[in-house]
């Protein structure tokens, strides 16, 4: 049998590397997921790891480091938030 | 795999950090967090603590109940707590009082609370479920360092009988508060 293919659809999955079933904790949404201010998961709406090894949607990260109430801190464990340096 | 593949909006990925939504008050976001934490709790369904919106329009109130811990003057009452969810939240805390009147070292007569956590100990991770979880282990475990109701927390140090007369004297059954 001879098969001609006319037209084909490429569809393709990706998840980040981190830990693809935790949620973020600060908005409780996948990582897989998109923050709650983005449409579009992956590169637009990126994770943020910072050096004591705690992940957030980079949006949500950002969005608590301009609080007064985050002095600067990680919301897991109250260290200063510095992004990791890989 | 890798994150790189393409998704619909591949051509607009360059990423600005001033795009962030640092400043946005995002009433939406507050909703969808809130109804996610709503399902959360009513799927765990923690023995002692419950919480659920005062009404369908308003999901940034809610009304909540704490059943004191075992072993402590408050065993066997419940009290009601009213949460109140400003628009940046989590980012910021929520105000949670007792609306059932509360003898507690922590807690003053109108039912305001004096908690870290609720302060400024705050964290974004926080949740309804933690909140309540705290609250009811303060129940138990008073800060006595600084009270906000000082005869309570002198009767808790030196006198736990005249602690819980007071306690009672002060204790409405959650059925006889009006509606708030
Ligand atoms: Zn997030
Ligand atoms: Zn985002
Ligand atoms: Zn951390």
């Amino acid at each position: 049998m001879k098969v001609t293919i006319d037209k084909w659809i490429g569809v393709s999955t990706w998840h980040w590397n981190h830990a693809q079933d935790e949620v973020c904790g600060i908005c409780r949404v996948a990582f897989d997921g998109t923050c709650p201010t983005c449409k579009y998961p992956g590169d637009d709406c990126p994770l943020i790891i910072g050096e004591c090894k705690h992940a957030f949607h980079m949006h949500c990260l950002l969005k608590w480091l301009t609080t007064e109430s985050s002095k600067g801190l990680c919301p897991m464990c109250r260290r200063r938030f510095k992004t990791a340096t890989e | 795999m890798e994150s790189q593949n393409a998704h619909p909006a591949a051509g607009y990925s360059s990423l600005k950090m001033q795009d962030a939504p640092a400043s946005a008050v995002d009433g939406h976001s507050v909703t969808k967090r809130l109804q996610s934490e709503l399902m959360q709790l009513m799927m765990s369904n923690v023995p002692g603590i419950s919480a659920f919106p005062v009404s369908d329009s308003n999901l940034c109130q809610w009304t909540g109940t704490i059943a004191g811990p075992e072993g402590t003057p408050y065993e066997g009452l419940t009290y009601k707590i009213s949460m109140t969810f400003p628009a940046n939240y989590p980012y910021r805390a929520p105000v949670i009082r007792f609306v059932s009147p509360m003898w507690h070292p922590n807690v003053d007569m109108s039912g305001n609370i004096c908690l870290d956590i609720l302060k400024e100990k705050w964290s974004a991770i926080y949740n309804v479920q933690t909140i309540l979880l705290s609250l009811q282990s303060l129940l138990g475990e008073p800060n006595n360092a600084s009270p906000l109701n000082a005869q309570a927390a002198d009767q808790w140090d030196n006198n736990k009988a005249e602690y819980k007369k007071s306690l009672m004297a002060h204790y409405k059954d959650i059925e006889e508060l009006a509606d708030e």
